[in-house]
């Protein structure tokens, strides 16, 4: 168990889906890839393919419409998998929560209403250093406790 | 006691395992590079440097769920991997790496080096079909197109080397350099690059990564595959980025064989080796880095207007320098 979990903490791949973000939090998370920040120093890809990821990585706000499909590409993620909620639409419904009386129409009130979260990074959008230290946290628990 | 040395020869020693965290080593410095030229730091905190990345990745790989997508042809799909891994640990051992020969040398073994780079090709076609999803069948379509642009060029770029020496067999051609001068020095130099070029499509790296395009079809050939094959094919990868790099040292840079008091070739020349052979990775990765992705029709009008006629130019050359 000691080799995979170091091994599992080492290369988190992460899986990238929109569900309906304003774009900002995704320019945030294609940052983390930039010189600056460089997020392939903790062994981290971004990959394309839900098959080949560890982590998956939810920007936006979880719409009716989308649900099926991030269920859908959760389901496609081999074991072990975890799942991150970047941004306050997908903590919580951000903006969208609350519109209308009581709960919103078309917008689920957070990505834990429908999957197990492991991390939530907050912001509107949060910054790279925050998604960062999101996944580095993610790993520290990888490496305490599964 | 021949016993003995054989099977440490083919198993550890220039053998399997050797071969194995060659393979490692080189997705490292392909990385470490890669990232260096695109100004970041690349793989840092595993290891020294960096440099048990690639055995993390690998470990990790083999330790999660194994998926087979419910449509798959399942036989095909299961066995793909495997078979991806033997052909290539197979066929490097015809590598010279102590001495002139490899493990395994007979005559014709160019010839199986170039029938397992074209079976290669046809495994990942077999892949991306067998997985029965629209993505990977348009991936491996893509694959046997660059296999049909870029064996020719580099089939004919490797004649020239069997013609320049009168051999088709690795070990006459390394002993042919060793007492005539690198290939590289003389016609063959045009070989060379078409060779490089042509290596680069065949290992699908960036000017012609059109198989695996991230951008257009997720992850090509492989996207159907997760866990512990998806490992194997990635070995499988780097194994062939070894294979070819290796393969190029070997026709152009002479191999092995280089300036060596007599006691020492035994550490010298494997030393040589991976001189030569971490050089040739170099010039691929800075390929990689300095290219953007070609089109399809680029592609296809690349190899078939500039590279084969320029290869069979080089062929010519070749015949020509000869008979001189």
């Amino acid at each position: 168990m000691g080799v995979q979990r170091w091994a599992m903490g080492r290369s988190p791949w992460v899986l990238h889906f929109n569900t309906g973000s304003c774009n900002g939090c995704d320019i945030e998370v294609v940052a983390t890839l930039t010189p600056r920040y460089d997020i392939e120093r903790f062994g981290i890809f971004l990959k394309g393919s839900p098959r080949h990821a560890d982590v998956l990585m939810v920007t936006g706000p979880i719409t009716r419409q989308v649900k099926d499909r991030l269920i859908r590409v959760y389901e496609q993620m081999a074991e072990p998998k975890f799942v991150v909620a970047v941004g306050s639409c997908c903590i919580s419904g951000g903006v969208f929560s609350n519109c209308g009386k009581g709960a919103c129409y078309n917008v689920y009130a957070g990505l834990d209403s429908l999957l197990p979260v492991d991390a939530y990074v907050p912001g509107c959008p949060p910054k790279p250093e925050a998604i960062i230290d999101g996944i580095t946290k993610l790993v520290k628990k990888i490496k305490e406790e599964k | 006691m021949d016993v003995i040395s054989s099977t440490f020869q083919l198993f550890i020693f220039p053998g399997f395992l050797f071969f194995i965290l060659l393979s490692f080593l080189f997705e490292w410095v392909d990385r470490k590079l890669y990232a260096a030229m695109q100004r970041r730091i690349g793989p840092l905190y595993t290891g020294p440097l960096g440099l048990l990345q690639p055995i993390a990745d690998f470990i990790k790989l083999i330790k999660k769920e194994d998926l087979t997508p419910k449509y798959s042809d399942k036989k095909i799909f299961n066995s793909v991997p495997l078979l991806m891994c033997a052909l290539m640990l197979t066929v490097m051992l015809i590598l010279p790496v102590a001495g002139e020969s490899g493990v395994i040398s007979f005559t014709g073994d160019v010839i199986f080096a170039i029938a397992a780079m074209t079976l290669f090709c046809i495994l990942i076609f077999l892949a991306g079909f067998s997985s029965m999803s629209p993505y990977p069948l348009l991936g491996a379509e893509r694959a046997v197109l660059l296999l049909l642009g870029f064996e020719i060029p580099l089939m004919l770029s490797i004649a020239g080397c069997c013609i320049a020496s009168g051999s088709i067999e690795v070990s006459a051609i390394v002993s042919w350099q060793a007492s005539h001068g690198w290939n590289i020095f003389g016609p063959q130099l045009l070989g060379f690059a078409i060779f490089l070029v042509a290596i680069q499509a065949e290992l699908e790296r960036i000017p012609f990564d059109i198989p695996d395009a991230e951008q257009e079809i997720v992850a090509g050939w492989m996207t159907e595959y997760s866990g512990r094959k998806l490992a194997l094919i990635r070995m499988a990868r780097n194994l062939e980025l070894v294979f070819m790099s290796a393969l190029a040292a070997t026709l152009y840079l002479g191999g092995p064989m280089g300036l060596a008091p007599h006691w020492a070739e035994g550490i010298a020349f494997p030393v040589y080796f991976l001189l030569k052979t971490v050089a040739i990775l170099l010039i691929l990765t800075i390929i990689r880095g300095i290219f953007a992705r070609v089109r399809i029709d680029q592609m296809v009008a690349f190899a078939w207007r500039y590279l084969i006629p320029l290869s069979f130019l080089q062929v010519a050359l070749t015949l020509i320098w000869r008979l001189i």
